[in-house]
């Protein structure tokens, strides 16, 4: 069946539900077509099996064993994407973040300043309700103080702070989008660590909280089970006339549509524009620079546990944790390698599940593991350090030889962490343990290298040849495409992303519909 | 929380499951399916006992907490819904296969160095034998990498075992749900 709609969305994730609020409230015809189900509030159990249900199951990406980019563990499926279920760690991106390449001589300039982004954080911080103590914060850019207090430290909070004091560290409450008070009707967490579930009590500033609301409120069209497989163009493949999807019977359908907005979370959007390819655009849509999937990022992390005498409480609080430190955010130093990391500690497990106490020894089985459990869940601290990645040209995502149930090549991830992100986790997992230690943790270890968040893959940047889109996310090629989401960054930071993605986004909603005749 | 309360939610976590005890499909927590002789779906009997063993060496009471009832259910529903852990893993589904020659791979090779089933290995035989799959793929060794095998076991029977309200309860964490698992 064949629809039109005057703009259609892909992906009713964190940036896709922003455009569609953004758009839908000034008056457009909105539909967003989601992949997954239609999850509300009510659906979200709290248990660590039930949260598997926000995943996907069938890959979307063919991705070699080992160290990668972790697709199935960072993307989500359903209304909300993976920000439903995501910790809600909010710390802006630095100054120097957006100017590496003119600073450094490492990495990318964006097409923007932090000081242009400004404004945004600051609305959306509004919008949302961010946790946080802005003047404890040393290492924070400019901007307005948080409209929330910041969040509370337990037991564990306490005695990381001490360690990390003891190290001649500072730290200040992380910033964060839960509500430490009521806000805009929407109730105060309760500090029980179920975020990782998804927040059914709206706590947490996930899209079911804000965007999906408002964009529902102003007459956004939301259709969940709607997997979109390709982008259509013109005759002359200079715009996009709509999408192709499969819906929940996995029939085809066309919706066709002014503008097309991609926000299926990084390396879907790079997937759907490279499956796009037609005789005028050969390489896939909106690629005429060959970048598309090029420079994809993620941020090599660690988690780094304690054991302690004392009860730490680590059930309690926030999965995303307690404290901040960005002492080394700096890009230089001296012999050692280059960009940004980040430690946020405090945060609150559960015994199962991925991130949870019993994976943290994975090599313990039958009685040692039981013993261990039974102290773990009184004594142990969590921590997790934080590095950027360069965007390296050969980190890519390409077509995969595999397919689909409906035919189209998978993605294929070809990445290996940076030199610099690697040296940085290497530093970091040192200068945790130190920190353990200093602390009175009786034992330290620490998880194998994961990979946190997906960035890159469809870069903005001000010249066509060197990059996929401009400032506003607009490809350079197709003057309807827009595409939301961290994969328009240029560089990686070692902050966690959604708080920027939130911003990105929302300029590039403002341009569009301000410039909506005209594009 | 009254006695009441606490046995009607013994077990959540998980949320109730639908299994099928005498020809009829019934709502039960994997520990009750087991207690109650719920028939299997996917699984044969093999497969079951082993599935059982391997749990229980791997977490102790994941037998008894209905490790193989929980893996079988699971098993017999839609990929998407599946509440296993191996959705993180971007294995392809149905995850069956998986299983099902992992569970083979796990005998044939304890029958190649010990000429015995993982079934019928005293308790230090088979955990020198698990260890050695844990970080390794061992040469004779046919199945799903023997390290991701091992983590998926180890991670089910983690969630049947410590995962649930019970299994909170046992280790002194106080649970605290927003919305409990329904029954399904
Ligand atoms: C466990 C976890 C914790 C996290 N914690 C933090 C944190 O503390 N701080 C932080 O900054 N970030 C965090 N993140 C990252 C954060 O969730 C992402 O940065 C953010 O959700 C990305 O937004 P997005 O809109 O690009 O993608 P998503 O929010 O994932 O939305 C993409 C949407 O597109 C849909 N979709 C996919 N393919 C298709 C298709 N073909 N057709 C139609 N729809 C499709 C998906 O179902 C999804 O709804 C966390 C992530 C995880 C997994
Ligand atoms: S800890 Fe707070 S934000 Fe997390 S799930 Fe509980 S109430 Fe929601």
């Amino acid at each position: 069946m064949n629809k039109t709609t005057e703009i259609v969305i892909v992906g009713a994730g964190a940036a896709g539900s922003m455009y569609a609020a953004m758009l839908a409230e000034a008056g457009k015809s909105v539909t967003v077509l989601e992949g997954g189900p239609p999850w509300r509030p009510a659906d979200l159990y709290s248990s660590q099996q039930w949260a598997r249900r926000l995943k996907w199951a069938e890959p979307h990406a063919e991705e070699p064993a080992g160290v990668s980019l972790w697709f199935n563990f960072n993307a989500g499926r359903g209304y909300g994407g993976a920000a439903l279920h995501h910790f809600g760690v909010w710390p802006r991106f630095h100054e120097e973040d957006f100017k590496e390449s003119s600073l450094y001589g490492k990495g990318i300039d964006w097409p923007l300043e932090y000081q242009d982004l400004r404004p945004y954080y600051d609305r959306v911080q509004a919008d949302i309700g961010i946790a946080g103590d802005a003047e404890a914060e040393i290492w924070r850019p400019d901007g307005d103080p948080y409209p929330l207090p910041p969040v509370p430290r337990f037991a564990q909070g306490d005695i990381l702070k001490k360690g990390f004091e003891l190290r001649g560290m500072h730290t200040a409450p992380v910033p964060v989008a839960v509500l430490t008070r009521p806000y805009k009707g929407r109730s105060a967490c309760l500090w029980d660590g179920w975020c990782e579930a998804g927040c059914p009590i709206g706590a947490l500033g996930n899209p079911l909280v804000e965007y999906i609301p408002r964009a529902e409120k102003a007459g956004a069209v939301l259709q969940p089970h709607s997997q979109v497989t390709r982008i259509l163009t013109d005759k002359r493949g200079r715009r996009a006339t709509g999408v192709e999807y499969y819906d929940a019977q996995g029939e085809r359908n066309e919706l066709h549509a002014e503008f097309v907005v991609l926000a299926a979370f990084g390396i879907e959007n790079c997937r759907i524009l490279l499956n796009s390819a037609s005789d005028r655009h050969p390489d896939g849509l909106a690629n005429s620079s060959g970048l598309v999937g090029a420079y994809v990022m993620s941020h090599a992390s660690a988690n780094l546990f304690g054991m302690f005498d004392a009860d730490t409480q680590n059930h309690m609080g926030l999965n995303g944790g307690q404290i901040i430190n960005q002492d080394r955010f700096g890009k230089v130093r001296q012999d050692g390698p280059f960009g940004s990391r980040q430690f946020i500690a405090g945060l609150a497990v559960k015994p199962n599940d991925l991130l949870g106490i019993a994976m943290s020894r994975a090599d313990l089985f039958g009685t040692k593991l039981d013993d261990f459990m039974h102290r773990a869940v009184r004594n142990m601290t969590n921590m997790v350090t934080i590095s950027e990645d360069q965007p390296l040209r050969s980190n890519r995502i390409e077509l995969s030889r595999h397919q689909d149930a409906h035919g189209l090549p998978l993605a294929k991830i070809v990445y290996k962490a940076s030199p610099d992100a690697l040296a940085l986790w290497h530093d970091g997992v040192a200068e945790g343990k130190k920190i353990l230690a200093a602390a009175g943790a009786k034992e330290i270890w620490n998880s194998p290298q994961g990979a946190q968040h997906i960035i890159g893959g469809t870069i903005m940047g001000d010249e066509p040849a060197e990059s996929v889109t401009n400032k506003y996310s607009q490809t350079h090629d197709i003057d309807n495409l827009f595409i939301g989401g961290a994969g328009v960054f240029p560089t990686a930071s070692a902050a966690n992303p959604t708080f920027t993605l939130h911003a990105t986004s929302m300029l590039s909603a403002e341009y569009l519909r301000d410039n909506f005749d005209s594009l | 929380m009254t006695t009441t309360r606490r046995s009607f939610i013994r077990g959540t976590g998980l949320g109730l499951l639908s299994f099928t005890v005498a020809g009829s499909a019934v709502m039960l927590t994997p520990r009750d399916a087991r207690a109650r002789g719920a028939s299997f779906q996917v699984l044969n009997n093999e497969e079951v006992e082993l599935t059982e063993a391997f749990g229980e060496a791997l977490v102790p009471g994941a037998r008894e907490s209905g490790i193989a009832h929980f893996i079988d259910q699971q098993l017999s529903v839609d990929a998407n819904d599946a509440l296993l852990m191996i959705k993180y893993f971007n294995v392809q589904p149905p995850y069956v296969d998986f299983y099902r020659t992992g569970l083979t791979a796990l005998n044939n090779y304890s029958r190649t160095v010990h000429d015995k089933p993982f079934t019928a290995l005293d308790d230090e035989t088979a955990n020198a034998l698990i260890t050695t799959i844990s970080n390794s793929i061992p040469e004779g060794w046919e199945g799903p990498p023997a390290p991701l095998f091992y983590l998926m076991m180890r991670s089910d029977a983690v969630d049947v075992v410590y995962g649930t309200v019970e299994g909170f309860e046992r280790l002194g964490v106080p649970y605290r749900p927003h919305i409990l698992p329904p029954d399904l």
